[in-house]
């Protein structure tokens, strides 16, 4: 019984020690204001947010209407970021950051949004007494809420979000330059530190009352300015403990979302989010409530992502990613004419070395990390070029293969590999699933993010049965490959959802499981040849395949006379092609002037592709 | 508030009980019609003699509650909550128990009632106007047609909801449903009231009623419910937001799972361990239920010796249920929200996972502490819905329900609120343009060009015939069966895709991976039960609705001969593993198939192109042969689409055309609510062309007898004129229409049954798949054959002869 009542003490001392601290902040938070820079956007975001809504409120703004409004903190947050620059600054939340980054700071986090968890209800404003306060961007009221009868419920949306499925590492290193600058500053934030930090030390006491860190932890609580290069290390440990249990490799995030319209983020979109990382153990304490289960009914979804595994974050500000943004040293030049081309003549020829001195393939392998799909007119995607190279044995494809799996890994930021096998058919969950039990949506390997690069081998697969989930794989491998959409399974009804993902298939036949728009013979001349890339260049080819990605498109009036007589001449001469051709055959002009950074199809680029066309069918007889 | 038309029912209120066990001092209090308040009060006052807890006793105490209600946004939400639903309860139940109450007490609070008028806290809104103005509608209410088609002497005749009320007490029934609806009609004040503070009304609502019900069976024990129903309108879930709060709204979705049934505890009994007294009843306050600490008995008043009694404590049902968008409300790129459902007693168990429900209810937000420990609240709320009433509503499948049956004359009432009066209307504003058969044709899959006939043949479809059973037991179906035959790459299942997705209720499925069970149904042991079950197959799934075959030559010969008994008498037969069944499956089937060398050959007949049974061709109602022709001019339409499909905003490609809502919705309203009848000079039409058409054969100059039509077309042709009818959203069908029929008939049969030697339309090669000129042609051949070798036996030539002859 003695530890427990030292854990009263301490608890007491800790409250103390937090009141007197919150006081300090507060201190200086106004002797700052006086002098100096006015907040730190950084370490005590929550300190900007609470003083530019008391700014707002002396300024005689009724916090009525503040509901999903901004009442400047947003804004002044842009302006620290992005005009000021220190988005940069900001470190990147993942497996290895999140064991030394501070609870209530500013953090981001790149991800896809995998689930939505639907809108949370919070208390936004109350009156603490005759001051007005707000709850906005934070999980804890860091005032005592009384009953009082001024309080405005206000609401945010929760979305699940998980690292892009297949990300590939050249998209990461950039955080690692960030986290030396940042740690610069953890000197300062050690200092800026929250009662509400404090308030989980609280909660690790009950956790963790025989472990070693119980000690640090009172050290911690005393936390004096002498030893703040201890406390940094004190504070690793305990966080090590949470990362412990948590899948090291990947680190979802539950991010808050205030005031934005839902159209505004999508599911599988890909964002950034920079907010207020919290690791509060909001529901952790749900577990032993005895109250429970008279309120059992409200099935927390949240229970099943306790804090320590998912951080939440608070999000201020989100910005749409493109690859762009996963460049190092972006921004890059202009889209010049002649460093495009250049830069496409030497991606070629790296296409071309790769698989073996194949020409042709190589220009439609081009094509063919070029495409997205730019509309969707019923249930065609237009602008999608999936390839099939086809004649790859099972031993080829172990060169092969690798070469461009790895070139592919090099260029493009999402990639991702299935190897076709029955086995794999029959097991595999490729849709997403919906699992009522715990509300959430079960990932599948098909729920990727818009702009994914998906490589299916088929070399391997031999004759087998395919049970009822193999074919319904199938299924959903074909319906991707012709209409990009994926139906995810809502177990009572299906819902189709609209994928861009460009798929390329290694097979020895034709596939048939997966048919793609274009088949190419793949011919080889010599052994595909290794070599090393320079970084810059690899770089450049990203910039190349990104931006060239994105360009729009148009054709003139004259041009369009041009392909359509000679689409009819096609057709006249041969009665198979299908309008699927005929259609297959504009994205790939548009794909190729779109490769010489043009926004126009010209004659000279269709002529291109009516060659290329002649010499793949060529191939094909 | 009493207006005119209240007079005559304020005497019919005390008269009703006279039926019932009434005394007659009710009439001499209550029919001097002037102050009827002040008498209701001295009824309140003698009843309570009988019957020891009037619910009117609760109004002071509600009224006080509800200082609760509005302030229930603050971090006390769970304590009031719990507290106000008690009360509810406890009144329902309370009169089995607590029939030794005194009456002072409430007497008292209702002379308080009467000195200072009662609002609901934070308005001012009074709890007596609205008291009497329920009471208004409750006794007056009647329906628009009620009131237009009565005569004066049943003015006298009681309003809907008295009728309800009475039936109530008769079947001991717990509950009335009132239709939000009527009380908009009635008093709007009253509905704004009720929607925007639903706890504090619905308790006034309840009260009143009781106090009816006292008045009708004064010894009717059980309390009966309001419970609210159609509101004006219904809040798609994401919309929920804080301003929802603590109001009633409406919501349209799928249960995704239900809990276990929570017994609540309502009423604590305890008993002392020392002495063995039972303490009286303690009631739920504010979610929890007090235990004494001490005995209560004076003489024995033993300390923490109380325990409570489980079997004469009092325990409600309860439920929780959650409810998901159905797919429709998504927008593109979200998952579908959930909410949660709080269902009581009644409630419990009324939806099942996978129904399709519309629940009215309060929304409420309850706060949620950290943990039991802490007194710290957090700011988040949970919110769910407190349910009033559950409406199972398959919208999808309801609208298709019944519309090819005439013969099914009692349509539910609570079904009939699918359309509102502006959609009707939009919709018939629609069917009035001259051109809207042109303008649905366009509509239908608008980026697949071309084919005008094959869409106008599918719209038929969509639309359908009218099903008809007669008397003697023969039924004639209504649904129209279409067979898509055609090169590659004619966009068919684009076609089929489409449809699919408009119709209502369809199966898609490829005839390649379709089995003979699994279009129609099959039999199998139900793992957890061990009995045998009868699952469905595509055809029967898809009942009312269109079945969508791809691939139709390729299905194997045995699935494709089930077809032929759902394709004529619309049912499906099982004989096997000891279950005997016919299952209706009165589906209109959509097939399409490749010409058998994968090309369309015209150096064949049709049939042998098709390479199908005839007896399941004759089945097809309309059977198009899209063929590819090598020509320049469709050459250029197509590239012209394909590049505009690349290079033009595709929104802007095609102008008046209706978009899938409005087209959907037109279908069904359609399907649901016309069934166009043959116009004497249609029939006249139909009989002048079917002979015409049988005459066709016996063409003068050719001496062959060819059967050109059967009566299988003209029961299609019927259909089919039926269908344009419909299009039109006319309940006549009229000569234009039946002519238009003709007309897609023979586009159709012109392409299909066209003898390629003779040109003419010939059945014969549907039905037998010969032609006439064919089997002229092989009768020649024959002959000629014979003539030869008989020849060449008279010469008496070798054998060898023969064989190259052959």
């Amino acid at each position: 019984m003695i530890w427990r009542e030292n854990i009263l003490l301490h608890i007491k001392l800790a409250a103390t020690a937090s009141a007197s601290l919150n006081s300090q902040s507060e201190r200086k938070e106004r002797e700052s204001e006086m002098v100096g820079p006015k907040y730190d956007c950084l370490a005590n975001p929550l300190g900007a947010v609470r003083l530019t809504f008391e700014k707002a409120i002396a300024s005689g703004a009724d916090p009525a209407s503040f509901d999903g409004k901004d009442w400047g903190a947003v804004d002044l947050f842009r302006q620290f970021l992005f005009e000021d620059g220190a988005l940069s600054h900001v470190p990147i939340l993942n497996p290895t950051t999140i064991k030394w980054v501070q609870p209530n700071t500013l953090v981001r986090f790149r991800g896809m949004i995998q689930d939505m968890l639907g809108n949370e209800f919070y208390a936004g404003a109350y009156k603490d007494g005759s001051v007005w306060r707000t709850n906005k961007f934070m999980d804890v009221c860091q005032y005592p809420m009384g009953s009082s009868p001024d309080m405005r419920i206000w609401e945010r949306r929760l979305l699940y979000c998980i690292p892009v499925p297949g990300q590939n590492s050249w998209t990461e290193s950039l955080s690692e330059v960030a986290m030396n600058k940042t740690s610069q500053q953890r000197e300062k934030r050690q200092r800026m530190e929250d009662d509400a930090s404090n308030h989980m030390d609280l909660v690790l006491v009950d956790e963790f009352e025989s472990s070693p860190s119980v000690k640090k932890m009172r050290e911690n609580g005393h936390a004096s300015p002498s030893s703040q290069s201890k406390d940094s290390v004190i504070e690793g440990t305990s966080n090590t403990n949470f990362v412990t249990n948590a899948e090291r490799n990947s680190l979802p995030c539950l991010v808050k979302i205030y005031d934005c319209p839902e159209s505004e983020l999508k599911l599988n979109e890909v964002f950034e989010f920079v907010g207020v990382l919290t690791l509060d153990s909001d529901v952790m304490a749900d577990k032993d409530d005895q109250d429970e289960s008279s309120y059992g009914f409200i099935e927390d979804e949240l229970v099943h992502l306790p804090p320590e595994k998912v951080p939440r974050l608070h999000c201020l500000i989100h910005r749409k990613l493109d690859v762009n943004d996963f460049l190092h040293s972006s921004p890059m030049m202009e889209p010049k004419p002649r460093l495009v081309k250049e830069t496409r003549e030497s991606l070629l020829r790296h296409l071309t070395s790769i698989l073996g001195n194949d020409g042709i393939a190589a220009h439609l392998m081009l094509l063919h990390l070029l495409s997205r799909v730019h509309a969707r007119i019923d249930n065609v995607a237009v602008g999608k070029l999936s390839l099939n190279l086809t004649c790859l044995s099972k031993e080829s494809v172990s060169v092969f293969g690798n070469q461009v799996r790895l070139s592919v890994q090099n260029l493009l930021p999402f990639t991702q590999c299935i190897p076709l096998t029955v086995n794999y058919l029959n097991t595999a969950s490729l849709a997403p699933k919906k699992d009522y039990q715990t509300n959430r949506l079960i990932p599948g390997v098909l729920q990727l993010a818009d702009g994914s690069h998906l490589i299916i081998d088929e070399t391997q697969l031999e004759t087998g049965t395919l049970n009822s989930t193999g074919v319904e794989n199938a299924r959903l491998l074909k319906n991707l490959m012709e209409f990009q959409k994926v139906e995810y399974n809502f177990e009572y009804y299906k819902m189709e959802m609209i994928a861009d993902v460009q798929m390329l298939i290694l097979s020895e036949g034709k596939s048939n499981i997966v048919p793609a728009d274009l088949v190419i013979p793949f011919q080889p001349s010599s052994a595909a040849s290794f070599e090393v890339v320079p970084a810059e260049t690899l770089e450049a080819w990203r910039w190349y395949l990104a931006s060239v990605r994105s360009l729009p498109h148009s054709i003139e009036s004259d041009m369009q006379k041009v392909v359509e007589s000679d689409l009819v001449a096609a057709r006249q001469a041969d009665r198979s092609l299908g309008g699927q051709d005929l259609s297959r055959l504009l994205t790939m002009g548009r794909l190729m002037s779109a490769s010489f950074g043009e926004t126009s199809l010209s004659l000279e680029h269709w002529q291109m592709v009516k060659e290329l066309e002649r010499l793949r069918r060529e191939r094909l007889k | 508030m009493a207006s005119d038309s209240g007079f005559p029912s304020f005497n019919d209120g005390p008269s009703s009980p006279d039926d019932s066990i009434s005394t007659p001092i009710d009439n001499t209090f209550s029919s001097p019609a002037g102050s009827s308040r002040a008498s209701g009060r001295g009824r309140d006052g003698r009843r309570r003699r009988r019957r020891s807890t009037t619910p009117t006793a609760f109004l002071t105490p509600r009224a006080n509650q509800s200082r609760f209600a509005t302030s229930s946004e603050t971090p006390n939400t769970t304590p009031s909550r719990s507290n106000r639903r008690s009360n509810g309860q406890r009144h329902a139940t309370s009169p089995s128990s607590t029939d030794d109450v005194p009456l002072s007490s409430s007497e008292a609070g209702d002379d308080m009632d009467e000195a200072t008028p009662t609002f609901v806290w934070g308005t001012n809104i009074s709890v007596q106007d609205v008291k009497s103005a329920i009471q208004m509608f409750l006794k007056h209410f009647r329906e628009k047609e009620e009131l237009l088609s009565r005569s004066e002497s049943e003015i006298y005749k009681e309003g809907k909801y008295m009728r309800a009320i009475n039936r109530v007490l008769e079947i001991e029934g717990e509950w009335i449903d009132v239709d939000a609806n009527d009380v908009f009609d009635y008093d709007s004040d009253l509905y704004n009231k009720m929607v925007r503070y639903p706890l504090e009304v619905l308790a006034i609502f309840d009260i009143v009623l009781m106090d009816i019900v006292s008045l009708i069976n004064p010894l009717f024990e059980k309390h009966v419910q309001v419970r609210i129903y159609n509101l004006k309108s219904s809040t798609a879930m994401r919309n929920l937001n804080p301003s929802d709060i603590e109001k009633m709204v409406s919501l349209k979705g799928m249960v995704i799972r239900c809990s276990s049934i929570i017994p609540e505890i309502r009423e604590a009994i305890f008993r002392c361990l020392v002495c063995g007294y039972y303490s009286d009843p303690i009631v739920v306050d504010r979610g929890r239920i007090n235990e004494p600490s001490t005995c209560l008995k004076q003489e024995c008043l033993a300390k923490n010796s109380m325990t409570l009694v489980h079997n004469r404590c009092r325990f409600a049902d309860k439920q929780i249920v959650r409810l998901q968008e159905t797919p429709d409300d998504i927008p593109d790129g979200g998952t579908p929200h959930t909410v949660s459902l709080l269902m009581h007693d009644k409630l419990v168990d009324a939806g099942k996972p996978g129904d399709r429900v519309e629940v009215t209810g309060i929304y409420r937000a309850m706060s949620v502490r950290v943990g039991p420990t802490q007194r710290t609240v957090k700011s988040l709320f949970k919110t769910y819905i407190d349910c009033l009433h559950i409406k199972k509503a398959d919208k999808s499948r309801m609208l298709v329900e019944d519309a090819m049956e005439i013969d099914n004359s009692h349509p539910r009432i609570e079904d009939e609120i699918q359309f509102d009066e502006s959609k009707i209307q939009q919709l018939k504003e629609l069917s009035k343009q001259p051109n809207i058969y042109e303008t649905l044709t366009r509509s239908l899959a608008p980026n697949i060009w071309e084919l005008d006939d094959v869409k106008k043949g599918l719209l038929c479809q969509l639309f359908g015939g009218n099903a008809l059973k007669l008397p003697s037991g023969a039924s004639f179906r209504g649904d129209i069966n279409i067979l898509l035959v055609g090169d590659p790459g004619t966009s068919k299942s684009q076609l089929l895709q489409y449809i699919h997705k408009l119709s209502p209720r369809g199966i898609y499925t490829s005839g390649k991976g379709s089995s003979a069970v699994g279009l129609t149904a099959y039999v199998t042991k139900d793992p957890e039960t061990g009995e045998t079950v009868l699952e469905s197959g595509a055809l029967v799934l898809s009942d009312r609705g269109i079945c969508c075959i791809d691939e139709f030559d390729k299905m194997s010969e045995s699935a494709r001969s089930m077809l032929h008994e759902v394709m004529e008498q619309q049912t499906v037969s099982i004989a096997k593993a000891g279950i005997i069944a016919s299952l209706n499956a009165r589906t209109s089937v959509l097939a399409c198939a490749n010409p058998s060398g994968s090309r369309y050959n015209p150096r064949l007949s049709v049939i042998e192109n098709i390479h199908l049974p005839p007896t399941l061709l004759s089945r097809f109602d309309l059977i198009y042969l899209i063929l590819d022709k090598a020509d320049e001019q469709t050459d250029r339409r197509l590239a012209k689409h394909i590049v505009s499909l690349h290079f033009e905003n595709p929104e802007s490609s095609e102008q008046g055309v209706l978009d899938l809502a409005t087209l959907t919705a037109y279908v069904s309203y359609a399907r649901k609510h016309i069934h166009p009848k043959l116009s004497d000079e249609a029939a006249e039409e139909l009989t002048r062309g079917y002979v015409e058409m049988r005459r066709r054969g016996n063409f003068p100059g050719s001496s062959k007898k060819v059967i050109t039509a059967t009566p299988r077309q003209i029961e299609s042709l019927i259909r089919l004129s039926e269908a344009l009818a419909r299009i039109r959203l006319s309940e006549l069908v009229e000569k234009h229409d039946v002519e238009e029929a003709f007309r897609l008939l023979e586009v159709a049969m012109q392409q299909s049954a066209t003898d390629h030697s003779t040109g003419t339309i010939d059945m014969d090669l549907i039905t037998t798949g010969v032609s006439a000129s064919e089997r002229m042609r092989r009768e020649n051949m024959v002959s000629s054959t014979r003539n030869i070798i008989m020849e060449k036996m008279q010469l008496g030539g070798p054998s060898m002869r023969l064989l190259e002859v052959h």
